[in-house]
């Protein structure tokens, strides 16, 4: 059955990961004490950099919001700096606004500080802090800097020349040299910051994928290098799983596993194999370290058609509806256009035979439902909540009761999970949900535009 | 001449705004960590280019143009000096050219920030560059000043003799505050750190010397300096600072001082000690026997200082080893009072040889300048 012995990384496909691929922002939902909020924090391309922030509150109670970053572990943890007031929008009263100075690369948390007429409430927010870029020059400022380089260096040479009162010449071409040597200098420096500074840069991990055991699946997670902080034997439960793997057929996206494999030793994990259609899947495994990083390895791996066992407690695949005069719906209002990096409510039901939506809904996994983001041309992967694109084991190192505040025993009918897309382009969502025991998982797809206005 | 110009005035107005600023920047980088382009301690640097550019490219134009008719009689022409076909003081054209490479630092060092992140160490190629801007603003400021002493007598020569010292004691500020990571108390057991004093101090000390002849020029440097830093030390953290920035590892409630003082107006007073004694030798002798001389009463103090600044007696606001920056980790070397094992055994004795010649080179190097300034009158 398994005639492929070793199936294979056939490359790690994603520029930037983190906690999802492509899909730096963070967006989050929950209470700061009395006030619900909703919140996207865009993070800042190079570290130390400045973060965006926008806090939505969803009551018109709140008169201040407050913003501290802190590191989510160690002694900083413990030492925050002076908060930060956000400004509240001149256009919309419930709209507070503000920036966060990132300091180091790691795994952040904003404390989010609402203080209004039923008092003060606080909302921890997890924020993984990379740098994702190095930006070029402007070309404008790279002409100005060229053409005052060369101003004054002959300046300097021709100052020279005044200043000595014999060998004019002999002085000058000394001062050339001189000069020559210290901007060759300066570049060899440069260069040499520009290299460590792009050693830093985020580097996602892989994932390779090998059906070299009967009725198994393997996984190896692979390091390219990064921080020195990153290591793979420090991976905590999110969900209650080490990983949460999800295979996507490629590039179709027509299929959808979502996987739980333990791990077997440090780096190395393992499932009982499902069934697959033969094809090119992409492999995302979503894991959370101590620090509260999450991070998403990357990978894939062309497989062959696999009868396996059937997906069961966890695990799930599909798109399973509709079936049985059950199907599950996308709440779009079509007349309001989905733009990147907007944050939108996206609100999925199930809905019964009879057109009505079931009110059976179970937490899955401790939530109301897990949706995956992925972008057609697959340079965008998230794994999205009803709180948000947050990892909830990532909240819980930043705040064990907020993780357990979160966790759903009822929801539905409807569950809304808050995100909002990167970039524009077409995107399929496939979104799980569980009633009756058995995770469904429904499949939709929609295209996002530009953004035109500012980010609301 | 019967009174020192204005525009020796505003560059050493300019000179001062620099060295207060650039100290209070790097206290705010360690109190307050937040900054924009447009912070005090910011404008207070910047202000340093933007009088030098003005200044001094107003006295070239005004030379240059206004004064034509009246350069055109050789004597009226022998305190300008001709640069691309402008006509003014050599010193305003270093000025100058000081305030345009501070000003040209300041959008590369914006991009810099955009490009690798906010500011994390000061010694980056676009801080170099302001650097290099504020100490050639400083020299112009000095040769300025030394063409105007050099073509007067008296009182006012007198007076324009303190106020080469003072710029020349601002530069030396200038240039052990580019260093500071390299000369704070937990690396002054390191060769590194004395090589980098050597190289930088001497020069500075025998230019005060030999540009004004006084008898204790160096001594005069080194004491300005010393009061320049002990005047931070006590009095920034008398002002209220918090961090605006993680991660905080230090609890910080006001501005955080640069460290005590590096001693070097023990060895600038020896070097005014033994320099009359020297006038017959020759330039490298004298050079040789001021680096020795300097490097043998610096680093034998300085180093059992470092031992007092490292011990309890002097964790306390007079001698400063109270002080840590914001982000400075509780488990680094300054924090737990320790000294930094830069280099190997091997390497520090190379390193301390190094400094040695380096103190030599720079001595000799300072006492051609300083003569050289001592000559010039345009």
């Amino acid at each position: 059955m398994y005639g492929v012995r070793s199936l294979l990384l056939a490359g790690v496909f994603a520029a930037s990961a983190m906690a999802h691929v492509g899909s730096p922002d963070v967006f989050f939902q929950g209470k700061a004490g009395p006030y619900p909020i909703l919140v996207a924090i865009r993070p800042p391309e190079v570290i130390p950099g400045i973060a965006r922030i926008e806090v939505r509150t969803l009551s018109p109670d709140v008169r201040e919001i407050q913003l501290t970053p802190t590191p989510m572990t160690g002694i900083a943890a413990t030492h925050p700096p002076v908060a930060d007031i956000a400004q509240r929008s001149h256009d919309d009263p419930q709209l507070f606004e503000g920036s966060l100075w990132l300091m180091a690369a790691g795994s952040w948390e904003v404390h989010i500080r609402a203080i209004g007429k039923n008092g003060a409430g606080e909302l921890p927010v997890p924020v993984p802090a990379v740098a994702l870029k190095i930006r070029p020059m402007q070309r404008g400022v790279s002409y100005f800097l060229i053409g005052m380089m060369v101003f004054l260096t002959v300046g300097l040479v021709a100052i020279v020349g005044a200043a000595v009162e014999s060998n004019r010449r002999i002085a000058m071409a000394c001062a050339s040299v001189v000069l020559v040597l210290a901007l060759w200098g300066g570049s060899v420096w440069w260069g040499e910051d520009d290299a460590v500074s792009k050693q830093k840069l985020f580097r996602p991990l892989g994932i390779q994928l090998a059906l070299s055991t009967p009725g198994q699946m393997d996984l190896r997670i692979t390091d390219p290098g990064w921080l020195a902080l990153r290591k793979l034997d420090d991976l905590v439960p999110d969900h209650g799983h080490l990983m949460h793997l999800f295979l996507v057929r490629w590039p179709e996206m027509d299929r959808v596993h979502h996987l739980h494999p333990d791990q077997t030793a440090t780096g190395f994990f393992a499932t009982s194999l499902p069934s697959l259609r033969g094809g090119t899947y992409r492999i995302y495994g979503d894991i959370v370290h101590e620090s509260g990083f999450a991070e998403t390895a990357v990978g894939e791996a062309m497989l062959p058609e696999v009868h396996g066992h059937a997906v069961s407690g966890d695990d799930a695949d599909g798109p399973s509806l509709p079936r049985d005069g059950f199907d599950m719906v996308w709440l779009r209002d079509k007349t309001k256009p989905i733009a990147a990096t907007q944050l939108n409510l996206f609100s999925f039901e199930i809905v019964g035979p009879d057109g009505n939506p079931v009110g059976d809904l179970e937490p899955y996994m401790g939530m109301g439902g897990h949706a995956e983001f992925i972008k057609t041309d697959g340079s965008v992967f998230a794994h999205v909540h009803p709180t948000g694109s947050v990892a909830m084991a990532s909240v819980g190192v930043a705040s064990p009761a907020a993780m357990m505040a979160m966790h759903e025993t009822k929801p539905g009918p409807v569950v809304s999970f808050p995100y909002g897309v990167p970039t524009a382009g077409t995107y399929r969502i496939f979104v799980q949900m569980k009633r009756a025991g058995k995770v469904e998982t429904g499949g939709f797809q929609f295209t996002a535009s530009e953004l035109t206005t500012g980010v609301k | 001449m019967r009174r020192i110009p204005w525009y020796i005035w505003l560059s050493v107005l300019g000179v001062t705004s620099a060295m207060i600023g650039a100290h209070w920047d790097i206290s705010w980088h360690r109190s307050i960590g937040r900054d924009t382009f447009w912070t005090p301690p910011h404008i207070a640097m910047q202000l340093c280019g933007v009088i030098a550019a003005i200044t001094c490219g107003y006295l070239i134009l005004w030379t240059t143009f206004a004064q034509s008719r009246l350069r055109a009689s050789a004597s009226a022409d022998k305190t300008s000096v001709n640069v691309l076909g402008f006509h003014g003081p050599l010193g305003a054209f270093i000025c100058a050219w000081g305030g345009f490479t501070m000003i040209t630092s300041a959008p590369f060092d914006d991009w810099w920030h955009n490009a690798y992140g906010l500011d994390v160490k000061i010694l980056s190629p676009p801080h170099i560059a302001a650097a290099i801007g504020i100490v050639a603003v400083e020299i112009g400021a000095m040769t300025l000043i030394a063409a105007s002493m050099n073509r007067t007598a008296g009182r006012v020569r007198h007076r324009l003799e303190w106020l080469f010292l003072y710029v020349n004691s601002m530069i030396l500020v200038a240039l052990l505050a580019a260093v500071i990571e390299l000369t704070n108390r937990s690396f002054l057991h390191t060769a590194i750190c004395y090589r980098v004093i050597c190289i930088l101090t001497p020069i500075v000390l025998a230019i005060a010397s030999r540009a004004t002849g006084l008898r204790w020029a160096a001594t005069t440097v080194g004491a300005i300096y010393t009061a320049f830093i002990l005047g931070l030390l006590w009095i920034l953290p008398l002002f209220p600072a918090q961090p605006k920035l993680g991660p905080v590892m230090h609890e910080v409630k006001q501005f955080i001082p640069a460290d005590f003082p590096l001693l070097v107006l023990m060895p600038a007073l020896v070097l005014d000690l033994l320099w009359p004694r020297m006038t017959a030798w020759s330039k490298w002798k004298q050079a040789a026997v001021s680096g020795v001389s300097f490097f043998g009463v610096l680093v034998p103090v300085e180093w059992l200082f470092a031992d007092f600044l490292q011990s309890p007696a002097a964790r306390n606001a007079f001698f400063g080893s109270i002080y840590f920056s914001y982000f400075q980790s509780p488990q680094s070397y300054g924090a737990t009072y320790r000294f930094v094992p830069y280099e190997t055994a091997a390497q520090f004795r190379v390193g301390m040889a190094i400094a040695l010649a380096c103190a030599i080179v720079s001595a000799w190097l300072g006492m051609g300048a300083g003569d050289w300034l001592k000559r010039v009158r345009r």
